[in-house]
């Protein structure tokens, strides 16, 4: 294996004819993208989720919401996500006769998918808040949901805030398979340059290491957030 | 004010409260004593329906609260009520802790919210904490602070569930200050405590509860001075 050769393929292909202009600003624009607006349609439909399955049971509406909840998560943790792509691209779009672009169904499907696992996360971070919480707004004559969003959440979000981190490392690394249903991202513009002469060693090297720095940097910014809600638990 | 008629509580097959007829009549300051488990805190939790009765009815308002049609959320607005734990919010400030309930139910406007607190908070000498978060307050600060916030709803009775139970010893004095001020005001208190001597000063009625059932009431020399059955006899020589 000629080594030097390959690297001198890739630098041409890369630096000098200017390959990382599309790497950086389609491939890992559009791989953070997924992964952003994934987590926020993941936690704010999370939230929802994970809201219904700590809900009460004695009334008629919170059961059949949570039977619903309960076959949503089953179904985005009980299938690969490749799998929900496809799904959703192929069967689900035409069979409601839209058409969403490869990067937007990405978006969606990511979310979709994220809300399954975050319901699971925010639910034990409800859990985790003092019953006496809610107790203390009922007696203030404050209803369930109010109590629920203005002072029990809020507490669980803040609680969960690192395990939502590491939520959205393992999302940026999944994203990886959106070339399937044909969405470029960084996993998609790394092969591109391989196509031009088959030649993928060099790419795929830099492709590694690019998704590894990214989750590097995340996991310091987790690892900061930790910090500084252990320091203002303290106070 | 409250009337309470035949209300019972179960947890299961574990029978509670057994058939509880009273009246809380405005301006009472009721004292609920007796030996743990005997139903204390869950005879009170039945008054707001924090703990839903089995079965019987609380008349407040001339409406049965333990009904369940009944919008419990309004009927709460003047009920206030003051925990063991304290339950401070703890994601808000001591003044968004009060103002929080009197202005998201449009009780008061946020100025008015805020200046009544500040006058609440400055009867019990907290005025100064307005803006520091519950964590960074003893728990005889917290418990006066969760007082305040019950006040400010301008509730027509308090509850007190033990509300001096999880302080620290030198803590309880100022607590019971403040609620001996609230009883002096005329405010219509029911108390479950531990505290005797609070009980002997403050309450105008004792009642003693026994195995799910007020077994012996009257006024505190009544009570104190000559117990009848030999079950408070009993109670009172071990906790007095």
């Amino acid at each position: 294996m000629n080594f030097a050769s390959k690297f001198d393929v890739f630098w041409e292909l890369f630096i000098v004819q200017g390959g990382w202009k599309r790497v950086l600003s389609v491939g890992l624009v559009n791989t953070l993208l997924i992964a952003v607006l994934g987590l926020l349609i993941g936690i704010v439909l999370g939230t929802l989720i994970g809201a219904v399955k700590v809900m009460p049971k004695y009334k008629l509406l919170p059961k059949i919401l949570d039977k619903i909840c309960t076959v949503y998560v089953g179904f985005f943790r009980g299938t690969p996500i490749v799998v929900q792509l496809l799904i959703g691209y192929y069967v689900l779009w035409p069979l409601l006769g839209i058409t969403i672009s490869p990067l937007n169904t990405s978006i969606i499907i990511f979310g979709l998918n994220s809300a399954a696992y975050v319901s699971e996360i925010m639910r034990g971070g409800i859990l985790s808040i003092d019953p006496g919480q809610m107790e203390a707004g009922r007696a203030l004559g404050l209803s369930y949901s109010t109590t629920m969003i203005k002072i029990v959440i809020p507490q669980a979000i803040k609680n969960i805030l690192p395990t939502l981190g590491n939520e959205f490392i393992a999302l940026i690394k999944d994203t990886s398979v959106v070339s399937f249903v044909a969405a470029t991202d960084l996993y998609k513009t790394f092969t591109e340059i391989g196509n031009v002469r088959y030649e993928y060693f060099m790419p795929y090297l830099a492709m590694a290491l690019m998704y590894m720095i990214l989750v590097f940097i995340i996991s310091c910014g987790v690892k900061a957030m930790e910090r500084s809600l252990r320091k203002s638990d303290k106070n | 004010m409250i009337k309470i008629k035949n209300l019972c509580k179960s947890f299961g097959d574990n029978q509670v409260l057994k058939n509880i007829t009273e009246t809380i009549n405005q301006g009472d300051k009721v004292v609920v004593i007796g030996p743990s488990g005997s139903g204390k805190s869950t005879f009170l939790c039945c008054l707001n329906c924090m703990e839903d009765p089995t079965s019987g009815s609380i008349i407040f308002d001339g409406e049965d609260l333990a009904d369940l049609k009944v919008d419990i959320n309004k009927h709460r607005q003047n009920i206030g009520m003051v925990f063991q734990q304290f339950n401070l919010f703890n994601n808000k400030t001591v003044m968004e802790n009060i103002t929080l309930a009197p202005v998201h139910l449009k009780k008061l406007t946020p100025a008015e919210a805020k200046e009544r607190a500040m006058e609440l908070l400055a009867r019990v000498g907290l005025e100064d904490k307005a803006d520091v978060y519950p964590s960074t307050l003893s728990g005889g600060q917290k418990q006066r602070v969760a007082i305040v916030r019950a006040l400010a709803m301008n509730p027509k009775v308090m509850l007190f569930d033990e509300p001096t139970s999880a302080l620290d010893p030198e803590m309880v004095g100022e607590v019971l200050d403040v609620m001996k001020q609230l009883a002096d005001e005329g405010m219509t208190m029911v108390v479950v405590t531990h505290e005797m001597g609070f009980a002997r000063e403050v309450g105008n009625r004792i009642f003693f509860m026994d195995e799910g059932q007020i077994t012996e009431q009257g006024t505190p020399e009544e009570v104190f001075g000559n117990p009848k059955s030999p079950r408070l006899q009993d109670f009172l020589s071990k906790v007095i």
